[in-house]
């Protein structure tokens, strides 16, 4: 028979629970995402588009769409060669690229160098008046300015007059640009599933997630990949840590800005963000950035749009590398080029005079995340158990 | 004696004014009990998995699923006194002892796991053969092997041996033989006799050891556990106490709790859970597998680590989460590529305790939506241990679940049920407390409105008025039935059966002792293991014509069996 010895309960000292938040104790700094009440929002961003206006009939295009860097190499070979070239038909459209690409006088990559080809048909570009963007120049009638060249403005779709949007101009006739082309929808789908070049958009000083007048908008890239659902969809309120290289972000170029009924705006001015798609990756400066999200009331996605001079030298670095997807791209890389010189609008070379940039827009979409900043020590435990 | 607590032992002061500590008196002694008879329980797939890791090391593979126990008075461990092992069970118990068998003797494991090696591999060898099986076999039977199971392992050995010209070919061979056999796969109750006790016979040491370990470690007794046995000293209150004590100061302890609220939570539900991902796209398997452990860690930790009152896993903001957790939550986590975090919801947040994580949550929902009635009955049966009737087998669910019903929200669902006389009685026990529940989804997502309505969650268990689901939860934290519950069903996990009728007093005693203890799950499982009543065995059922129903495996029966 046992007896018990000790059952009295002496545990009068209070027990005080002393634990804090693993995340803050550790000098962790994590933002929450969709709460009114927290300080910061974040969103990582998931889609992203260029803005490209089209009708229904395709009025802004007279001249019709572009033809392929394929066809106006096929149209220069004799029956023979185009036999001998293809093994008698068995490379495909889609798999002679490469050779389409390499039609240089001397077997250059036409893409990688555009000037040695100087008689491709001029590069069809839109001449219709509409486009979406935003008036980044602040005049209405396309004069230069100290920031940027001539150039014809458009108006938008709801009739704002002054929208600066070169890069519509140039390739909105070019099909793999323009609505299901493959471009751009090759490039989201790569950035998707590799995780590569994720886009952090931080707000924060945030009052009210409803209507603030004072906030910071921050980008980052993300070192971690999109968590999908069982249908491969973006899982939202997720958490993403920040690049951080020599103890900051590698990213990290703020914007001013404010929320109105939900709708965050802020800019304008430069921003470096992180960039793959389509076999890229780069790090293009968009100067006078702005951005438009409009928040959904549940705070679980977002949709807007980021306007502003995208750097042509890189732009024309990431046309040119397109890889396959040129193939059904259609476009000459040569006369793509030369337009784009063209269409330049933004910040002249104070020696050439010719302007770097071109203004643009594009559509992005992003997802309720939580953005997460390592300390400074660069140790993060884990406190696996 | 049982294990004096290792905090301040005001307990021996208060002995002196006994008089005024009347119902949690000094000196108060265990009830005497008869025990049950001695019985046999099959070997979980997780104690399998246990002895088996234990014994050959974490790296063998046990790929197959066992057959599934039968869940009996609420628990698998009492089930599995009722397991028998069909043909097919036993062809793949064969599968995959030939399996741990062949890893066990392969070039990479057997100059770690043979202690010697034969002089030729070539040949059997029976002093190798001897070592080898005598050192494992006494840790997979829990007891050494006896003379005739030995020669039984050692010649199927060699004859495999010879016949194929390898060593280590017999040893896999003897070594499967090992694992098929009742000693290896089922915790038997070997008895001896014993002039002291009421019935003449009590556990052998091995037994007793059996069951501490599979108590307190959910495996087979280690080399120390084992020695105890062997020498005797199990059978002395020292002993038991020494060793209980070692063991619940081990790490493999939480592996023990682990196993415990697994069984007692149902938390094998997991393994079928299915939810609509177009309703719940953020549920993934592995969410699930998260939810589960997510549970686990925070009662082991709970009540293992911080040694914390049991009832306060109802009411606890600490917990932890990973990165599948965190967008159910919707909290950041620092690690989105893997691995588990401490994590604490604010003071402010509406969730506090294991009631109101994704696991119970999502585990007694609907594959497309949050069941009131499903959470309201797992809270019953499981944590307060009052069964709920099925429900009669001619209701007319059509009232319930018409879609054009103007109803919104569950509670405005459930109100026909509270009309429905057959429906009422039943439903009363259940649906005010799951409705409090409500403003958590099918997976635990949080929501305060369903189809446009606010959702009310306020209601009452057993009288007792709650507001949300966090006073529900403080009022389960409060009510008297919880540590009751647990301790019956740990009891009963314990010695694998219901309590005994003579053992009502005994369980009683228990419930005082853990509430003495504030609570303490380490001190009730030492007052369980250091106890008389669970190593106490009665006499085996018998039946009239002398054959004895349910036996020890002992020698002394096999031969009265003619085996």
């Amino acid at each position: 028979m046992r007896a018990r010895q000790d059952q009295m309960k002496i545990d009068f000292l209070p027990v005080l629970a002393v634990t804090v938040g693993f995340l803050t104790s550790a000098g962790m700094s994590v933002v929450a995402a969709d709460a009114p009440e927290n300080r910061t929002l974040g969103f990582v961003v998931q889609g992203w588009m260029p803005s490209v206006y089209e009708t229904k009939f395709i009025d802004e295009c007279p001249a019709g769409l572009n033809i392929s860097n394929d066809e106006i190499w096929w149209r220069t070979l004799s029956k023979a060669e185009r036999s001998e070239k293809t093994q008698d038909g068995l490379i495909t459209t889609l798999d002679r690229w490469f050779l389409a690409k390499s039609r240089g006088p001397k077997g250059e990559d036409v893409c990688i160098n555009p000037e040695v080809i100087k008689d491709d048909p001029p590069l069809l570009t839109v001449e219709g008046a509409t486009s979406f963007g935003v008036n980044l120049d602040g005049n209405t009638d396309g004069s230069a300015t100290p920031k940027t060249c001539t150039h014809e403005n458009f108006i938008s779709p709801v009739g704002v007059p002054g929208v600066d949007n070169q890069l519509y101009r140039l390739i909105g006739c070019i099909y793999g640009f323009r609505d299901q082309g493959v471009i751009e929808i090759n490039a989201n789908e790569m950035r998707r599933t590799s995780g590569l070049a994720m886009i952090l958009i931080e707000v924060t000083d945030v009052d009210d997630a409803k209507n603030d007048d004072d906030v910071t908008v921050t980008f980052y890239r993300s070192i971690d990949q999109f968590p999908l659902d069982s249908s491969g969809q973006v899982i939202p309120h997720s958490s993403y840590r920040v690049d951080y290289k020599g103890g900051g972000p590698r990213y990290g170029d703020s914007l001013k800005g404010s929320i109105v009924d939900g709708v965050l705006q802020a800019g304008s001015g430069d921003v470096r963000l992180p960039y793959y798609g389509n076999y890229n990756y780069m790090h293009p400066v968009i100067r006078d950035m702005q951005i438009k999200l409009e928040i959904s009331d549940d705070g679980t996605n977002s949709q807007g749009t980021v306007a502003g001079y995208y750097d042509l030298e890189q732009y024309l670095y990431l046309t040119g590398g397109l890889g396959p997807v040129i193939s059904t791209g259609n476009f000459s890389c040569p006369a793509f080029f030369d337009a784009a010189k063209r269409m330049a609008d933004g910040y002249p070379d104070p020696d050439t005079g010719e302007c770097t940039h071109i203004s643009s827009a594009f559509e992005i979409n992003a997802f309720a995340a939580f953005v997460v900043h390592p300390d400074q020590s660069s140790n993060m435990e884990t406190a696996e158990r | 004696m049982l294990i004096s607590k290792m905090k301040i032992n005001i307990g021996q002061i208060a002995c002196v004014a006994a008089a005024i500590f009347a119902l949690t008196a000094c000196g108060e002694s265990e009830p005497q009990t008869s025990g049950a008879p001695p019985d046999m329980r099959r070997l979980t797939s997780e104690q399998y998995r246990n002895v088996i890791h234990d014994v050959f090391g974490e790296h063998v593979e046990i790929a197959s699923r066992f057959d599934p126990l039968v869940r009996t008075d609420g628990l698998f461990a009492v089930g599995a006194s009722k397991a028998i092992i069909t043909p097919s069970g036993f062809e793949k118990f064969y599968n995959i002892a030939r399996s741990v068998a062949r890893q066990a003797v392969d070039k990479d494991n057997r100059a770690v796991l043979i202690p010697c090696a034969p002089a030729d591999a070539l040949r059997a060898n029976e002093a190798c053969s001897r070592q080898f099986f005598t050192e494992v076999g006494r840790h997979l039977y829990r007891r050494p092997l006896t003379e005739s199971e030995m020669e039984t392992a050692v010649s199927a050995a060699n004859e495999v041996a010879d016949q194929l010209n390898d060593f280590y070919s017999g040893i896999e061979f003897g070594l499967t033989g090992l694992l098929v056999t009742p000693s290896f796969l089922f915790i038997i109750d070997e008895t001896e006799p014993d002039s002291s006790s009421l019935s003449g016979l009590r556990l052998t040491g091995h037994a007793k050891a059996s069951r501490l370990s599979f108590l307190l470690w959910n495996s087979a007794p280690d080399d120390m556990l084992l020695e105890a046995a062997e020498t005797g000293a199990l059978h002395t209150d020292n002993g038991i106490e020494r060793q209980v004590e070692r063991m619940v100061r081990s790490p493999f302890l939480a592996r023990g709790v682990r196993a415990f609220f697994e069984d007692f939570l149902d938390l094998e539900k997991f393994e079928n859970l299915e939810k609509d991902t177009t309703i719940y796209p953020a549920y993934t398997i592995n969410t699930a597998e998260s939810a589960k452990e997510q549970m686990l860690r925070t009662i082991v930790d709970h009540t293992v680590n911080q040694d914390a009152p049991y009832p306060e896993i109802f009411t606890t903001r600490k917990t932890f989460i990973d990165s599948h957790l965190g967008r159910v939550y919707r909290v950041p986590v620092a690690r989105p590529d893997g691995g588990w975090e401490p994590y604490e919801f604010p003071e402010d947040d509406v969730r506090a305790g294991i009631l109101t994580q994704m696991g119970f949550l999502s585990l007694f929902s609907h594959p497309g939506r949050s069941s009131a009635t499903l959470r309201g009955k797992a809270v019953r049966e499981l944590l307060l241990c009052q069964k709920v009737p099925d429900p009669p087998g001619d209701i007319d669910f059509s009232l319930f679940n018409d879609p054009n019903a103007p109803s919104r929200t569950a509670r405005d669902r459930l109100t026909a049920h509270a009309t429905v006389p057959s429906c009422a009685g039943c439903h009363k026990l259940t649906d005010p407390i799951g409705l409090g529940f409500e403003q958590f989804d099918g997976i635990g997502q949080f929501r305060v409105a369903e189809q446009g309505a606010i959702i009310d969650v306020a209601g009452d268990l057993d009288g007792n008025q709650f507001a949300d689901a966090k006073s529900l939860a403080q009022a389960m934290h409060d009510s008297p039935s919880v540590p009751a519950c647990l301790t019956n069903q740990l009891y009963s996990y314990a010695a694998g059966r219901a309590p005994e009728r003579d053992e009502r007093e005994f369980v009683r005693y228990l419930e005082d002792g853990f509430s003495d203890s504030g609570y303490s799950l380490k001190s009730l499982l030492r007052d369980i293991a250091t106890s008389d009543a669970f190593y106490a065995v009665s006499e085996p059922k018998r039946v009239d014509d002398g054959v004895v129903r349910a036996a020890s495996f002992n020698d002394k029966t096999k031969q009265e069996l003619g085996s």
